[in-house]
Parts: structure tokens; sequence; C-alpha cells
């Protein structure tokens, strides 16, 4: 969302609006990480008063989207597509087959057994 | 670290001039004839200013001069052993004190350093043993070729990630230290490193730990001063206010307000 987005491009590499939009995500997960932990153990403690536990879980459940872990989506850092990506180069795999073939990445080689 | 005086006293060859070498060696030594000492060429070559007024017989013609300069001449006993396999020393206990791990995705760049490590370790006096080649790390990536639509059609990729093991005994934690700095200061490119040393405490070490406890307590002091909960936060806070405080109800998502009437 556009409130969060930084005013200036803070980001390197391959860049385009969902490469963007990930980054955002992921500082704004990073920012409200406490809050969302805090609530978290509130609405687990049973020791607290039904009621607080309640309002915790609405609260955390009214939360915007972006500060939640599972918005995030890794990209290849090459080219942005973000199905198929290797956590071993943060690559997805067309980026991989012709950087490889290109021999840009270390140790990689044509495998035939 | 390779310097000469100290690797001929190492290398236990004393004042021999002739160097005999072995099959793999650099410098031919096929005549047998050529055995001319470093003090004659030196007196030859002292010589051979007045070569014109008087010829004695221990000057020799100018190609057979060069030719012994070739042949007979040797090298440094640092350089000649660098021909040959690393020395090393005897482990006097055989108790492990460091692992070095090497690792690389080329054989040739693992193999030099590994050499190069076992070198250093010679000249510092600490017994090794290796370089042990550890099972190969395989990684494999099948990828298809073009379109999802040609799954059929893919192609494999590979990356063979080679080890090596060295293991120092019986050091001196010090100079272990100064043999994984001096890996670190001239590490080779493309190969990584990664040591476990490991240090031996005498059988009395609950005494050692207790007499070095009060320095370490003053060394946690600024730290564990942070801990605790603040005097000032005001100690009646609940729950609910909290939850109702400023930070928790204002980063609300859009569309999350429930409307009225």
């Amino acid at each position: 969302m556009s409130q969060f987005r930084a005013k200036r491009l803070d980001l390197g590499g391959f860049i385009n609006a969902r490469v963007v939009r990930d980054h955002t995500k992921r500082k704004v997960y990073e920012q409200y990480e406490p809050e969302r932990q805090a609530l978290r153990y509130i609405i687990r403690n049973t020791t607290l008063p039904q009621r607080a536990r309640a309002q915790a879980q609405l609260q955390l459940s009214q939360m915007h989207a972006y500060t939640r872990p599972t918005q995030i989506k890794n990209r290849c850092v090459a080219g942005g597509i973000a199905r198929s990506v290797f956590r071993d180069f943060r690559i997805a795999r067309y980026q991989f087959r012709q950087q490889a073939l290109a021999g840009e990445l270390p140790g990689v080689k044509k495998a035939s057994w | 670290m390779l310097s000469f005086p100290k690797s001929r006293m190492l290398l236990g060859l004393g004042k021999r001039f002739k160097f005999s070498v072995p099959t793999r060696s650099f410098a031919s030594s096929n005549e047998p004839d050529v055995d001319l000492s470093q003090s004659e060429v030196r007196h030859a070559a002292s010589l051979s200013g007045n070569q014109g007024t008087e010829q004695s017989e221990y000057i020799k013609p100018w190609a057979k001069r060069l030719d012994d300069l070739n042949q007979g001449a040797r090298l440094p006993r640092s350089v000649q052993a660098l021909y040959l396999r690393p020395l090393r020393r005897k482990a006097q206990y055989g108790l492990p004190v460091c692992d070095l791990q090497l690792r690389s995705y080329s054989v040739r760049n693992v193999e030099f350093f590994a050499d190069f490590a076992i070198r250093a370790a010679y000249y510092l006096k600490l017994p090794v043993s290796g370089p042990v080649p550890l099972p190969r790390i395989v990684e494999r990536w099948t990828f298809p070729r073009s379109n999802f639509v040609h799954k059929k059609s893919q192609e494999n990729f590979e990356r063979i990630t080679l080890r090596r093991l060295i293991q120092i005994k019986d050091g001196n934690p010090q100079t272990v230290q100064t043999w994984l700095a001096f890996l670190r200061k001239h590490s080779f490119y493309g190969v990584g490193l990664k040591a476990n040393v490991w240090e031996h405490e005498s059988l009395d070490v609950a005494k050692t730990m207790d007499d070095a406890m009060p320095e370490i307590e003053q060394s946690l002091e600024p730290h564990l001063s942070q801990f605790g909960q603040r005097k000032d936060r005001g100690g009646d806070q609940s729950i609910l206010d909290i939850l109702e405080s400023e930070r928790f109800t204002k980063n609300k998502g859009p569309l999350t307000d429930v409307r009225r009437g």
C-alpha cells in the first residue's frame, strides 16, 4: 500500500512494481513484528482475562495485511518472477539456466551422469 | 616464512653442495662430472678479471662454466622444498586441536591450498594430519529448457563441492590461531575455510572458572542492568490499557472499521 511504500526507491537490482511491493511488505512486517507477537502472546496466554484475549484477537485480525509474514513471497532477483525461485541462488529457473550456461554461477556446470 | 637458512636447517641436508634430486625433481643431474663446489665457482669468477694474463687450470672455458651454472648450481632449499612433498612434524600425543575444512568447486584450488596450509603448519612447528578428502557434496537441479509446455525437454545442472580436512594435533592454541590467521591472510580464490578449534583445560577447570567469575560479572554488568522492569513504567497499567494504547489501535488495516447504523 502506498502509505507504506518508500518515498524514494530503496532497492537495487531488477525492479518492477511487484518487486517493490514485495519489498515494502518485508519492511512493514519487520516494523510491526513486535506488535504482532505481543498480541499473539496475549491471545495464547490463558492466565489473562478472556475479554483481553478476545480484544487482542480482534486487534490482530484488524492489523494491516502487509504486517503479515504470509504476504511475503520470494522473487527472482534477476527477473522479478515469483515462481520456481530457488533459495540457493534467489533466482528463477530460466534466469538460472541462462546464467549457469554463461558460467556466471560459481561451480555450476551441466550435469550428466 | 620460507626463509632460506631456516629451511636448509630443517631439511637436514647440511652443507652438501651437490643436491641430489629424486625422480620427479626439476633440475637434471645427468652429468656427475660437473660436481663443482660453490667456492670453486666463486674463485673462478674472481679470477676471470685477469683472465688474459694468466691461465690457471681452475679456469674453465666459458661454455663449460655456463653449463655448470645451469646444472651444478642449486636453488635455495626453501624453493627446492616446493618441488617435493610437504614436510611434516610428528605428533607427540596425537591430541586433535584444530580441524580445518577447505571447500572449493575446483580440485586444483583446493589441492593447492591444502598443500600450502600443510607447509605453513610445518614452518610453525605444528603436527598435521591430512589432507583427508571428505565426501563430495553434489547438488543437482533439473529445469525445463523453456516454457512449461515443453516439460519433456529438461536440462540438468550440478554443483560439486570438494572438501579437504586438515587436522592439527597437539599444537599450542596461540600458534594454531597464528596459522589460521596466516591462511586467512593468504587465502586463495575460490577456496573457503572452516575451522573447528578445541581448547583443552586442566582437570581443576571449575576452580579457574570460579576465579574468572568476578571479571566476567563486571564485564556483563552493563548488559545485565538492562534486564527487568522499568521503575517509571507505572505498574498499575492493566492489559486492557495496553491493548487500548495508541500503539495497538493505530495500526489498523483499511476497511476494518465496522459501519454503524
